[in-house]
């Protein structure tokens, strides 16, 4: 005769309703088998519903990570039991008078439900309410009431396995997605402080950190690793003019430079979603570089007018080509200038002037407005990236090495001033520390030029 | 067709009653050298304008919240860029430019010009 009622008493202190679920849909199931073979089950037993709820103490005791005890006693697929072996379990053997009486090999099976339910226990909610479906098919087993567990409820309780094993898989990934994380920023940090000691100003956070939102950090971190990836890439760059590598190896440096530039632009595309002011107010940069700041970042025209000079010999169509970029890069600067002056006019308009008739609504009308701020830098950026392309179209592959190793040190010495600015001596009379601290500056700014003026 | 000059300087007809959005975007499109659909309200639109303008263009220019079926218009506009903003859009000679980003793109690298000289909106 079937006895039920072992694995109803597992319940310990984490009563799940899918756990509720299970034992009734089986419990009928089971009533459906004992009623047909003998219509008086219920004699000198409570009824079955009431035995779902323990009336007598649980002796509660731990066992090791029984996955060799829950492995060996399973026959079936492997996959219900041992996927339990992660988590400690606990095994409850209740004292009920009842179960005491199971000595029949079904109690072996029984057993194994209870060390599978209280494992479950231990789990989470949602995993719970699946892993349970794992006893029916060792009740199964030794039970002559298989036929009477119909295919659906059979295919959905395996399809509760099957979700309850992903859903434990998700929970690993996860966990070591969180673990990497970590790591990487613990490294980004690092990165961070050590970029500070070097000498790279990183604008807002030097005081304001608290004042950051996490949008702005998470940039400023990504930034100032690209600067760390800037100074690689330049070496590369000198060291392939230097060698006088061939064009074509040549050319790979330099489309690597290229998308290095490219990488920084897809970053301040996510930036500008998250913090628009953080780049257009320039936060991100150095005070120096910030009195040049046009839309959240530097002006293509002004670059070219400062490489113009430097990058001769050109030949006569690659000089009517650079002036052209020039000029457009100016029609293109204007126009977004004028787009960016008319949003301003509009937020004004919206703000300022007359009695506030439903404050509520103008300011929500102005928010709309200053979310096109966010449509501007990305122009901007876009703009500045196509102006290094057209320029890397223009010139050969050595100009092109020179002209991006240029524009890399032009920044470069904008940073150093930063740096100086920040650092310079306040007091009247110079201490000897700041004077030395300032000619070690000037001397980090002193060999680039050597480097400079060879090619 | 009626015209309106306005501060632009440049026409701004009457929309002509079509049936299907999308085709009434084409037909419009190819009716003029220099064809942007904008909002009045846009500031990237007259960012576009002013490129256009500054480079000694006339653009006809289609304010679709001024048409009283913009919406739809707008609504064509969205699928055919394959994006959420449906303006500014720029067609030269009747052929799609795209929006902003394309419009500056192709005149930093120079191919804006020589269409619109092509398409008859540009004299040298």
């Amino acid at each position: 005769m079937n006895v039920p009622t072992g694995f109803i008493h597992q319940e310990g202190s984490a009563f799940g309703f899918g756990e509720l679920e299970e034992a009734i849909v089986l419990q009928g199931l089971n009533i459906r088998n004992d009623e047909a073979k003998a219509p008086l089950f219920t004699t000198g037993r409570p009824a079955a519903t009431l035995e779902m709820f323990p009336s007598w103490p649980m002796r509660f005791k731990q066992t090791p990570r029984g996955s060799s005890k829950s492995g060996g006693g399973s026959t079936d697929s492997g996959s219900a039991v041992n996927t339990i072996s992660s988590k400690t379990e606990n095994q409850l053997e209740p004292e009920s008078p009842i179960s005491s009486k199971n000595t029949t090999p079904l109690d072996h099976q029984q057993q194994k439900q209870q060390e599978m339910m209280a494992s479950d226990v231990s789990r989470t909610g949602a995993s719970q309410n699946q892993s349970i479906a794992k006893l029916p098919q060792e009740k199964r087993r030794g039970s002559t009431s298989e036929k009477q567990l119909d295919a659906k409820t059979l295919r959905r309780l395996a399809q509760n396995r099957e979700a309850a094993r992903k859903s434990r898989l998700r929970k690993k990934a996860y966990v070591q997605q969180l673990e990497s994380s970590r790591i990487k920023l613990t490294q980004l940090e690092q990165d961070l402080q050590r970029s500070r000691s070097q000498g790279f100003f990183l604008g807002g956070c030097a005081g304001a950190v608290g004042n950051i939102s996490s949008g702005a950090a998470i940039f400023d971190m990504e930034y100032s690793r690209w600067l760390e990836d800037d100074q690689r890439h330049m070496s590369e760059l000198r060291t392939g003019l230097n060698a006088h590598l061939s064009d074509s190896d040549l050319r790979i440096i330099v489309d690597t430079y290229i998308s290095h530039y490219d990488e920084i632009f897809r970053l301040k595309v996510v930036a500008a979603k998250a913090d628009v002011f953080h780049l257009i107010t320039g936060m991100w940069t150095t005070p120096a570089e910030r009195c040049f700041l046009w839309m959240g970042g530097f002006r293509p025209s002004e670059l070219i007018k400062m490489l113009i000079s430097q990058l001769d010999p050109l030949t006569e169509q690659q000089v009517m080509g650079i002036y052209s970029l020039q000029h457009s890069s100016q029609q293109a600067e204007e126009a977004l200038t004028q787009g960016l002056e008319q949003l301003q006019r509009s937020l004004t308009d919206t703000i300022a002037g007359g009695p506030v008739i439903d404050g509520m609504q103008q300011m929500a009308i102005a928010i709309g407005k200053l979310a096109n701020l966010e449509g501007f830098v990305r122009q901007a950026d876009n703009l500045r990236q196509q102006t290094l392309h057209q320029l890397s179209r223009i010139l050969t592959v050595r100009q092109a090495a020179r002209c991006f190793l240029m524009i890399g040190e032009y920044y470069g010495r904008l940073r150093a001033l930063s740096s100086l600015w920040t650092s310079r001596p306040r007091e009247s009379m110079m201490s000897d520390e700041h004077s030395c601290q300032t000619t070690t500056d000037l001397q980090m700014v002193q060999p680039s030029q050597n480097h400079f003026s060879e090619f | 067709m009626h015209y309106q000059v306005d501060s632009w300087g440049y026409y701004m007809p009457r929309m002509s009653m079509g049936s299907d959005p999308m085709e009434r975007v084409a037909k419009l499109a190819s009716e003029s050298a220099v064809v942007i659909f904008s909002l009045s309200s846009c500031c990237m639109c007259h960012a576009v304008k002013r490129l256009f303008c500054g480079l000694g263009v006339n653009p006809t220019v289609y304010e679709l919240d001024q048409d009283p079926r913009g919406k739809d218009l707008e609504a064509a506009l969205m699928r055919l860029l394959g994006n959420s903003q449906a303006v500014p859009v720029v067609f030269i000679g009747g052929k799609l430019i795209g929006a902003m980003d394309r419009v500056m793109a192709s005149h930093i690298n120079g191919t804006l010009v020589p269409l619109l000289k092509e398409a008859g909106a540009l004299w040298l």
